[in-house]
């Protein structure tokens, strides 16, 4: 077992390294080198040269990547050429708060995702199961930006309920921060609640028809037990999708932080490539690149794990 | 064709309103020049931020443009960037899966480590950086001048393919096994008789259940690229730039600016969502096109 | 006459089809299990015969529901209890166990953890005693090294060892009646010997009282008293098992008798039984067989024969031998 998850993990660290060398790549080859954005348009030459060697950009192509990983295992992301800030700490300082608006809106994903989930798949044709399906189609389609907005409009400029914008740290005080975060947690989080609803739907009314559940029914276990024998089955392609969802989240919160102005790691991204700040924009997208790539590996592994034919055979 | 006449039978209810929909919104983008009742990049600032009325139904942004006009050249930009990012993807990874599972070998592990490279990719990260990084400019290629939304429909296109080398690749390796295949190659049918004959169709409904619903993300893509500036640029009409200008509007009351382009965009994506479960339900009830998240 | 363990009168199933409407499945069944009788209930499928066990324990889901009659179990009627009542008597006065053992138990959980939650359901026990009732029931099914055994999943067992665990899962509670529906038909033909073999030894141990459903007159005939009969949602024939197996009355009987080609006798052609079962929807109005009884008269079709006893074997025939 150990040797599997051990091997996925070196698998999933060749194609970030490999994707990395994409990466890397991109941003060396786009237009305006390091050295004509920092020196000038009437840099000589000579001087392009000398900066270059300084800074090891005429090395060969292979090597610089090399040095730049070898780098970032140690935390170190550069120094901007362009605003002379170690990239490190920018980034530290943006990820935090990309970090709580997405872990905030997982938990709500999943939290009301399963749930409406669960409920719609115990009674099916209900009234709760017939709503949350025609829900789930208006979930999965309706912009999550757009969202924002609209919650901006009535949260907050019409009701005044909530700020419409900005961020409160944790550090500011829980009701400030969870008030900065809730609308734009939330608008993020109801395309997740609709998918995570729909699967769970899917998947428990599937397992509730088991055979297994008849036993459980048959030797009379309880209405509760007999549930949790069918969610215990239901519930891995749930994680294994909600793991996905995760990786996602990051992306789309790139948006949802521009609604509402919320000074994350979309802010930090697009002044780097605003300025033409190629390194910060690398370490960037390889921090995003990296926790897709994981997030992916998380929902590999843990559909491995929760199965108990999988745990032995590997 | 029978089988279109099946296909036909079995759509329900939710299937056909997402056809009329999707088929609505075709209709509306193809002849936007001819339905939209003014030019929609046409300033007119007098009438500037006139709420809807008999004379601009959806009523008119800051530059007194139409907004009616607007959404329905806007439906343009989202619709080709969708459709066009889905074919892109299509072509380059059917072709993908059906060369990696005819070829088998060596050829096959490199492919289908490419398509897991691809796949690993965070799609609108990328999608993000790399058009900040060439410049949302047009781009020169030869004689043609060809604009953002090019480099957008072959981008996403690209981080598209995954899915459809993965579930191609799936599909083909399964009848290029098959014993009738084999029999038919015994017979003389050339590879390329038997990967049009047999495989393709076989792996047609899974692909176009994909494609529907990746449509439908394409089209939020486009609309969330062009909101955070790097898509369709200005003055073109995109519905994500229409929602970008109307952000001011939330505080000054200008509710219709921010509230039809939203619409659009939803109801499109509901149109394409719903043929694309009721096409899914139809082809595939279980297996290969199982859940889609993006 | 000692008071039947469990009477069926008149019972009547039905289902929502396909086709909307509802459709009877079993059309008014009688027969009855003393305490510690074996009763095989035959039939081929469609019969009603799973049906009407499945509507004795109230298993059936909402599209299917006993229509009619009454189902009386150590003098309580089954059909009138409240959910809450049937599970206190599932898994403990009556226990079932189904065809597919593959299917049947949970794959994600332990086989000790699924018995010994059947236990704990009904018996106010600590875990560690829960573990040991359900290692003693893994071993009274010929389980050996039961406690080890506690621990393992439902895909270490094969076939054979997963219907001896929900056979041990049904017993556990020591219940006074088995239902046993097709327990062999997804098994080997050496694993089904067994498994008959370990029902007939658990009756003998704890005076339960058994109904065997099988399609296999042959198999049943093994280990019963009596063999109950069905065709078409109804009984044609319900007698002790020698008399069946003697002399059977009705013309389904003798033929189901029949079929099965005798490794001693002479050599000759396979007898089967004309025609094709029953459709539910399209029942003649009289009796079920008619279609297909090579001793059917015009008659037969047009009105229902009674179930009529006859010094303790009854038959519901208009020309029974």
């Amino acid at each position: 077992m150990l040797r599997l998850v051990a091997g996925r993990i070196a698998s999933s660290i060749g194609t970030l390294l490999f994707v990395g060398l994409a990466l890397f790549a991109l941003t060396r080859s786009g237009p305006g080198s390091p050295a004509r954005i920092v020196l000038g348009a009437e840099a000589t030459a000579e001087q392009i040269a000398q900066f270059e060697q300084a800074h090891g950009l005429d090395r060969p192509f292979l090597s610089q990547y090399a040095a730049w990983l070898g780098d970032v295992t140690h935390g170190d992301f550069g120094r901007s050429f362009v605003t002379g800030r170690d990239v490190a700490s920018e980034i530290a300082n943006a990820l935090p708060v990309t970090l709580a608006i997405v872990a905030f809106a997982f938990l709500i994903a999943l939290v009301f995702g399963i749930g409406i989930g669960v409920l719609a798949a115990l009674k099916p044709g209900g009234a709760f199961d017939r709503i949350s399906r025609f829900a789930s189609v208006l979930g999965l389609s309706v912009p999550a930006f757009w969202l924002g907005i609209v919650l901006i409009r009535f949260l907050a400029v019409d009701l005044r309920l909530l700020p419409p914008g900005g961020y409160f740290p944790l550090s500011s005080g829980l009701s400030l921060h969870l008030q900065s975060i809730l609308m734009p947690s939330l608008s993020l989080a109801v395309y997740y609640i609709a998918v995570l609803a729909r699967m769970t739907q899917a998947s428990l009314q599937e397992t509730l028809r088991g055979d297994y559940v008849r036993t459980a029914r048959a030797m009379g276990l309880s209405s509760r037990q007999v549930v949790f024998y069918a969610l215990v089955n239901a519930l891995p392609p749930v994680v294994n999708l909600a793991a996905l969802s995760f990786g996602y989240m990051f992306g789309w919160a790139l948006i949802i932080e521009q609604v509402f102005n919320i000074p994350g790691l979309s802010r930090a991204l697009l002044n780097a490539i605003s300025q033409r700040d190629f390194l910060l924009l690398q370490g960037i997208v390889f921090l995003f690149t990296a926790i897709f790539v994981f997030a992916n590996l998380g929902a590999d592994l843990i559909n491995r794990m929760l199965d108990p034919r999988q745990r032995a055979a590997a | 064709m029978s089988s279109l006449r099946k296909a036909l039978e079995g759509l329900d209810w939710s299937g056909w309103l997402g056809a009329g929909i999707v088929g609505l919104i075709i209709l509306a983008a193809i002849f936007a020049p001819l339905i939209a009742p003014y030019d929609p990049l046409a300033l007119n600032v007098e009438d500037r931020l006139a709420a809807p009325d008999a004379s601009h139904w959806l009523g008119t942004d800051q530059g007194g443009r139409d907004v009616l006009s607007r959404i329905l050249f806007g439906a343009r930009a989202s619709l080709s960037v969708g459709i066009g990012a889905v074919l892109t993807g299509a072509i380059i990874g059917v072709s993908a899966g059906i060369f990696a599972a005819y070829k088998g070998g060596f050829g096959e592990q490199v492919v289908m480590r490419i398509v897991d490279g691809v796949a690993s990719i965070p799609l609108l990260v990328w999608a993000i950086a790399i058009v900040g990084i060439l410049g949302v400019g047009p781009l020169p290629v030869g004689p043609l001048l060809l604009p953002n939304e090019v480099k957008i429909v072959v981008l996403v296109g690209c981080l598209f393919s995954p899915v459809f080398a993965r579930v191609t690749y799936a599909v083909a390796r399964r009848i290029a096994g098959a014993d009738y295949v084999r029999a038919r190659f015994l017979q003389g049918a050339s590879h390329w008789q038997i990967v049009s004959g047999d495989v393709l169709p076989n792996c047609l409904s899974p692909i176009i259940v994909q494609a529907t619903l990746l449509v439908a993300i394409g089209i939020v893509i486009e609309a969330s690229i062009s909101f955070v500036g790097l898509g369709v640029q200005p003055p073109q009409p995109s519905w994500g730039t229409m929602l970008s200008d109307a952000r001011s509007a939330i505080y000054s009351g200008e509710w219709w600016l921010p509230v039809f382009p939203g619409l659009a965009i939803s109801l499109t994506v509901i149109g394409f969502n719903l043929l694309g479960d009721a096409v899914r339900e139809l082809f595939d009830p279980r297996s290969e096109a199982r859940t889609l998240v993006a | 006459m000692s008071a039947a363990l469990l009477t069926v009168e008149g019972l009547r199933v039905g289902f929502r089809s396909a086709y909307g409407g509802m459709v009877e499945a079993v059309r008014g069944v009688d027969f009855s299990v003393a305490p510690g009788e074996a009763v095989g209930i035959v039939g081929e499928s469609g019969s009603g015969k799973s049906l009407s066990m499945l509507a004795v324990m109230r298993l059936l889901g909402a599209s299917a529901g006993a229509t009619g009659g009454r189902v009386i179990f150590d003098g309580e009627d089954l059909l009138a209890a409240d959910e809450k009542r049937m599970r206190a008597l599932r898994g403990r006065d009556i226990a079932m166990v189904f065809q597919d053992p593959q299917s049947s138990l949970n794959p994600a959980l332990t086989i000790g953890r699924q018995i010994t939650d059947v236990v704990r359901a009904h018996r106010d026990v600590s875990t560690g005693e829960a573990r040991r009732i359900a290692a003693e029931a893994l071993e009274s099914v010929g389980i050996r090294d039961a406690g080890r055994r506690l621990a393992a999943y439902p895909h270490e067992f094969s076939g054979g060892m997963r219907q001896r665990a929900l056979i041990a899962m049904a017993i556990a509670c020591r219940p006074r009646l088995l239902i046993a529906d097709e327990p062999t038909t997804a098994l080997d033909v050496t694993v089904q010997a067994q498994i008959v073999d370990l029902i007939a030894e658990l009756r003998r141990e704890l005076g339960l009282a058994v109904v065997f459903i099988s399609h296999n007159l042959q198999l049943v005939a093994e280990i019963v008293d009596r063999v109950v009969v069905m065709y078409g949602g109804k009984v044609v024939e319900d007698g002790p098992v020698e008399a069946i197996e003697r002399a059977p009355r009705h013309p389904y009987t003798r033929l189901l008798k029949a079929c099965v080609p005798s490794l001693t006798g002479p050599v000759g052609p396979l007898t089967a039984i004309e025609g094709t079962p029953p459709r539910l929807g399209r029942l003649p109005v009289g009796c079920p067989f008619s279609p297909r009884c090579p001793d059917a008269a015009e008659s037969c079709g047009h009105q229902m024969p009674p179930l009529i006893a006859e010094a303790g074997h009854s038959t519901a025939c208009w020309r029974p031998r």
